[in-house]
């Protein structure tokens, strides 16, 4: 095969002189006739008999199954795995689906028509094409324009062809070998290929698995994450008094957080716990003293909660028999206004909170001076 | 050239049929009715008119060379201008009766008040009128002067073609949206959408391109406009085609637009139309003015067989008269009417513009004989 | 048989005559020595100047955008009401500059318009350049760019899909659909030219860049056919794209309900808004390069007196729709729609809405004379009174309808910062960065195409094929 000649190759000057002698070569039947020319000769596919293209049916096949592709996605997508309602659209309106349909539907059609063109019908790229080393090439990409008599099988007669194309008025004949070897399908070629493929593909897979690692931890800029605030129990330089949590300004009453106890503590003495004391009331008393309460005095309302140290402060034990003998109402009174360096907590807890810690604070004290008679009560 | 045959009786009788049939909806199924009609027609003579006239202006403006021999074919088409006017003047006693804006109790009306004298009758005649002249005078250089060069082959009258052709664009633009809001969408005055105007000058350059194949291919079945190709009748097809999407294109974005921002002063329109047995109606226009012909004319083959594009032309030019009746019927609020008034309305008009159109084939020599780039034309190739 | 077309025969008069593609006597040959030595030979020093000058442009805007990552998107003037300003502006400004280039490499392809085979090349290499420069401004505009391609529909851990009723992901389709199809237009349209390039260079390197990029062209006849029925489905195909882009850009505003934005006119008019806007661009490059490439016996005044003429009739169909724009505001009697037309007319930024009216409408009428379509100077003054009317009609749009919207309690005064203008012309930098570089390592003139129609390039007819 490699002794054998690929085809013979005449140059003409003009595209007249070609088109005159295309019938003449195709009737000589010597091999296939094949034209190089600068740019696209008019008439010259039916000179040559060549058939028509079949990318136009490509295209259409490809473009419909853009637009099916790109409307199950979106229905898919938008109908049934995430079906979510935006803008009281319902969930499959096709309507909203039309633009991004169309855009699908060009990119499979330019696609097809540009890669099919491309590497489908004319197997490009190929680079070891005999025409590609010839004399002529340099004419035909300018200015030339070339027939080639190509053999057809192993009876290909290159002298015969090259009298015929001479006959037929053209210039400058070359005898153009057959590659040494084909570039493709030699096993060297394709243990290439393979290997080079297997590298891609690894860095490929390295590359995407590292960046989706990386990407989503990626912040540039910060400022929206990390922004100067106050905490509620740090110290800050911000306020005068260099506390973060800053009291209500005096006489702000919140919605839904009215301050009854406004008179002396000894006026609120008369006033009695309307909750009763059942399940849902401790549970709740004991959420609000354990969030509100107990930094300060103490998990067992023994005055020793855990900033008392840090404070200095001495808060109130309230197991003393000072405060065993209080009246509800005058625990209550101290809930809401606050009493010494405790500030009150009217503006953070409603009326059936405060009251529920008072019963809370009962049972703490009752719980820490227990006698054998609660016991008999708690089991019958 | 060739001899004019005899008018076919038959076509003379459905004429007269119709004509009873016209004349009967008006006494038997109210005036209403009646006027709807005739505005449908109205509508559809004018748009086809000024779509064919347009094709000629185009031609002009962009000096193009291929559509010289088919030319003479728009141009006869476009003298269907001329009925239009005394259809378009009785068709004016249609605005008291349909036409919401035109009524006594406009004037007291939130939206209609402002805009009421826009609305009223004297000055719909105006624009109307002024319409009609302007169509005339473009109808006169246009068509008449292309007429007069038969004869002189005075190459003069190409220079003042493409002198005019920017000025019947201007003019064109001006009448087709008066057509679109006055005759059109001043049906439901409440409504506006701004690109009416473009919907409305879509279909009519369609049906003129519709109706410039079919007469072209029963010329050609005649045995004459020798020496048109399938080269020409490719370009044809191929502005079928396009301005078959573009319709749909411009109908798609309309809709779309209002659909997703859902507001009730626009919205209705389709409510209107996407309910009870309009919503078939809606699909099957969808269908005939988009699908069918976009498959039908998306190869390169189909755009150069006769026989299918003829088949496609004859399908646009039905779906065109859907469109139409689509835009106007819903107004009268109720499901779709179709029944012997529409029918005799059809054969009437339909008739009359059949007959219309066979004299006017007879107007001149087939192709422009006198226009120095009709050999330029004739030797067009893809 | 045809008919016998000598009887009709009235001559041409000189007047209706179109002049020839080319001037003077251009062969095969001479096209090639002329244009593809550019890449060859060393550019002049004034080329290194325009360079210098697009670069440090480009600097600031590259300094600005990382003054933007670095501090947040508060760096500009975009505040409530106002949420979209320059980004947006700027962002469909560019996608619409890209649109001439497609319009002329395929919707004039397909009316076969013979004289767009000159200048499509660069008008494409406008459109890619252009849609770069557009594509910047949402991927800054979202914040932290860095997860930009959140935009996308992938399957991903958060178990979450795109809103694909939501008309910004179809943009983000449109514009990635845009560029895709035009930059394989582009290359398809390279490959021959490469080739001779391929063919003519001596040099080593060029010899194998060049090789590699041809993919082995050669210029048989059974590729050709292909090639040209690739080339003609393509142009089919980016015609509807470029009707869809420019649509879909429009439906970000049109599928609001904001006064100003809701207008179904806007598909339309945008698409010639832009084809408008980019024909101007073409225009004042193209002058630049025929006169400094010495191009102009390609390049010819022909081709300048049609692409204004364009101009002129998109210029109408603008002045078309600010016409329906400002009935449809008063025929509607939609007191909102009413306030925001009239805020262009008299409102605050009137200013902005006199420089788009004057700018897209009343200057290009000069056009109408044939003086004004064959001189340079009133060309280019029309030209860059586009550009930037088109502009301010972007900024009208976008500003004006937001600033003051439904609730009038929430009204403000937009301002633009330093940064916006630093970005704007950090884009214009780009654009024009690239354009020079084109200009010098790639054909500029499609020569297999000005080839191909060139006199005697086709075999005469009554040939073989007949």
């Amino acid at each position: 095969m490699s002794k054998k000649s690929y085809a013979v190759l005449g140059l003409f000057e003009t595209p007249d002189a070609l088109m005159h002698a295309i019938p003449k070569l195709r009737a000589a039947k010597l091999g296939t006739v094949e034209a190089y020319t600068p740019y696209p000769i008019h008439g010259i596919d039916e000179a040559l008999g060549l058939r028509r293209s079949p990318l136009g049916g490509m295209v259409l096949v490809m473009g419909v199954l853009g637009a099916l592709t790109a409307f199950g996605f979106q229905y898919w997508i938008s109908a049934i795995d995430y079906p979510i309602i935006t803008g009281g659209k319902s969930a499959a309106s096709w309507e909203a689906f039309i633009p991004i349909m169309f855009e699908v539907t060009v990119l499979f059609a330019t696609f097809t028509a540009g890669l099919g063109m491309l590497l489908l019908l004319n197997r490009l790229p190929f680079f070891g094409h005999p025409v590609l080393s010839s004399k002529a090439m340099k004419g035909i990409t300018r200015d030339r324009y070339a027939l080639a008599l190509e053999a057809e099988s192993e009876a290909f007669d290159s002298a015969a062809a090259a009298q015929a194309l001479e006959a037929a008025g053209a210039a400058d004949i070359e005898v153009l070998p057959a590659p040494d070897r084909s570039p493709f399908l030699t096993s060297d070629y394709i243990l290439r290929t393979l290997g080079g493929i297997f590298v891609a593909c690894l860095v490929a897979g390295l590359g995407i698995y590292s960046l989706i690692k990386w990407f989503p931890l990626l912040a540039p800029m910060k400022y929206m994450q990390d922004q100067p605030r106050l905490n509620a129990q740090k110290a800050s330089t911000f306020f005068k008094d260099g506390h973060g949590m800053q009291p209500p300004v005096p006489g702000t009453v919140a919605r839904g957080y009215l301050p009854t106890a406004t008179g002396t503590q000894e006026a609120a003495a008369t006033l009695v716990n309307p909750l009763p004391r059942n399940k849902d009331v401790f549970a709740q008393g004991r959420k609000v003293y354990t969030s509100r309460c107990e930094v300060c005095h103490g998990a067992l309302a023994n005055g020793a909660g855990s900033l008392t140290a840090a404070y200095g402060a001495k808060p109130a034990n309230l197991q003393a028999q000072q405060f065993r003998d209080y009246p509800d109402g005058k625990i209550y009174w101290a809930v809401v206004n606050g009493k010494n360096a405790m500030p009150g907590h009217a503006a953070y807890l409603t009326e059936p909170q405060r009251w529920a810690v008072v019963h809370y604070v009962r049972a703490l004290q009752r719980a820490q001076n227990a006698t054998d008679e609660d016991l008999k009560v708690v089991a019958p | 050239m060739s001899q004019p045959k005899p008018t076919p009786p038959l076509l003379l009788g459905a004429v007269a049929l119709g004509a009873a049939g016209v004349l009967g909806t008006y006494f038997a199924a109210g005036p209403e009715r009646f006027w709807a009609n005739w505005v449908l027609w109205f509508v559809l003579m004018f748009t086809l008119g000024l779509g064919s006239l347009f094709i000629v202006a185009l031609e002009h403006l962009v000096s193009a060379k291929w559509s010289v021999p088919v030319r003479r074919i728009p141009e006869r088409l476009a003298t269907l201008l001329l009925p239009a006017i005394p259809v378009g003047l009785i068709a004016l006693g249609a605005v008291p009766v349909l036409y919401p804006g035109a009524r006594p109790e406009a004037a007291h009306h939130p939206i209609l008040a402002g805009k009421a004298f826009w609305l009223s009758l004297p000055f719909f005649t105006v624009r109307t009128v002024a319409a009609f002249v302007l169509c005339v005078i473009a109808l006169a250089i246009l068509v008449g002067g292309s007429l007069k060069q038969d004869v002189s082959r005075d190459p003069a009258f190409n220079f003042r073609a493409r002198k005019f052709a920017p000025a019947f664009m201007a003019i064109f633009a001006l009448v087709i949206t008066l057509v679109a809001f006055d005759w059109i969408s001043g049906l439901t005055p409440e409504w506006y959408s701004d690109i009416f105007g473009v919907y409305i000058f879509a279909g009519a350059f369609l049906s003129g391109l519709a109706a410039t194949a079919i007469s072209l291919l029963y010329l050609q079945g005649e045995g004459r406009l020798e020496g048109v190709r399938q080269d020409h009748l490719y370009n044809l097809g191929a502005f079928l085609f396009a301005f078959t999407v573009f319709w749909s294109y411009i109908g798609f974005a309309q809709y779309m637009l209002m659909w997703y921002a859902n507001m009730p002063d626009e919205v209705i329109y389709y409510k209107v139309r996407l309910t009870g047995a309009w919503r078939a109606i809606t699909f099957a226009l969808a269908a005939l003015h988009f699908i069918l012909p976009f498959f039908a004319l998306v190869t390169r083959d189909a755009k150069r067989d006769p026989k299918r594009l003829r088949r496609v032309a004859l399908l646009m030019l039905g779906a065109h008269v859907l469109d139409i009746y689509w835009l106007i019927f819903p107004a009268l609020g109720g499901s779709p009417r179709f029944a012997w008034p529409e029918l005799s309305f059809a054969l009437f008009f339909l008739g009359g513009i059949l007959l219309w159109i066979r004299g006017a084939m007879q107007k001149g020599e087939d192709m422009p004989v006198g226009d120095p780039f009709l050999r330029e034309g004739l030797e067009f190739r893809l | 048989m045809r008919t016998d077309t000598s009887v009709h025969a009235v001559p041409i008069p000189e007047g209706l005559l179109e002049p020839a593609l080319t001037v003077g006597k251009v062969t095969p040959g001479s096209l090639d020595d002329q244009v593809l030595a550019f890449p060859e030979t060393k550019p002049p020093k004034q080329w290194y100047l325009a360079l210098a000058v697009t670069l440090s442009a480009l600097g600031v805007g590259v300094a600005c955008i990382g003054y933007t990552f670095t501090t947040g998107i508060g760096a500009w003037g975009n505040s409530s009401p106002v949420f979209w300003a320059f980004d947006i502006i700027n962002f469909v400004f560019w996608v619409g500059i890209g649109h001439a280039g497609t319009l002329i490499s395929a919707i004039l392809f397909l009316f076969r318009k013979r004289w767009r085979n000159a200048i499509a090349r660069f008008a494409e290499a406008m459109t890619i350049f252009a849609v770069m420069c557009a594509v910047i401004f949402p991927l800054i505009h979202v914040g932290r760019p860095w997860l930009a391609y959140w935009l996308f529909p992938y399957p991903n851990e958060r178990a979450l899909w795109t809103n694909f009723r939501s008309p910004l992901l179809w943009d983000v389709f449109a514009v990635n659909t845009y560029f895709s199809v035009s930059l394989m237009f582009w290359y398809l349209g390279l490959i021959p030219d490469i080739a001779s390039m391929r063919d003519r260079t001596t040099s080593k390197l060029r010899k194998t860049i060049y090789t590699v990029l041809a993919l082995g062209w050669r210029g048989a006849a059974s590729h050709w056919q292909h090639y040209e029925k690739a080339y003609l489905l393509l142009a089919g195909l980016a015609t509807g794209l470029v009707l869809s882009v420019h649509s879909v850009v429009s439906f970000d505003f049109a599928t609001s309900v904001v006064p100003g934005w809701h207008m179904t006119i806007f598909p339309p008019y945008f698409v010639a808004g832009a084809i408008f806007a980019g024909f101007s661009m073409v225009v004042i490059v193209l002058v630049v390069v025929r006169e400094t490439m010495q191009l102009k016996n390609l390049i010819t005044m022909r081709h300048l007196d049609v692409m204004n003429k364009v101009i002129l009739a998109m210029s109408c169909i603008m002045a078309y729709s600010y016409m329906m724009e400002g009935f449809t505001a008063w025929y509607s009697m939609n007191e909102y729609l009413h306030h925001g037309f009239m805020n262009i007319i008299t409102g605050t930024y009137g200013w902005a809405g006199w420089v788009t009216i004057s700018c897209n409408i009343f200057i290009p009428q000069l056009l109408w004379f044939k003086k004004c379509r064959s001189s340079y100077f009133w060309m280019i003054l029309v030209a860059i009174g586009v550009t930037i009317g088109m502009w301010f009609e972007r900024f009208v749009i976008i500003v004006i309808s937001l600033h003051q919207d439904y609730l009038p309690s929430a009204w403000r005064i937009y301002k633009p910062t330093m940064i916006d203008f630093g970005i704007l012309l950090g884009t214009f930098g780009l654009f024009f960065t690239l354009v020079l570089i084109f200009a010098r390592v790639l054909p500029v003139i499609a020569t297999t195409e000005v080839k191909a129609i060139l006199p005697d390039a086709q075999p005469s007819h009554g040939g073989s094929h007949e």
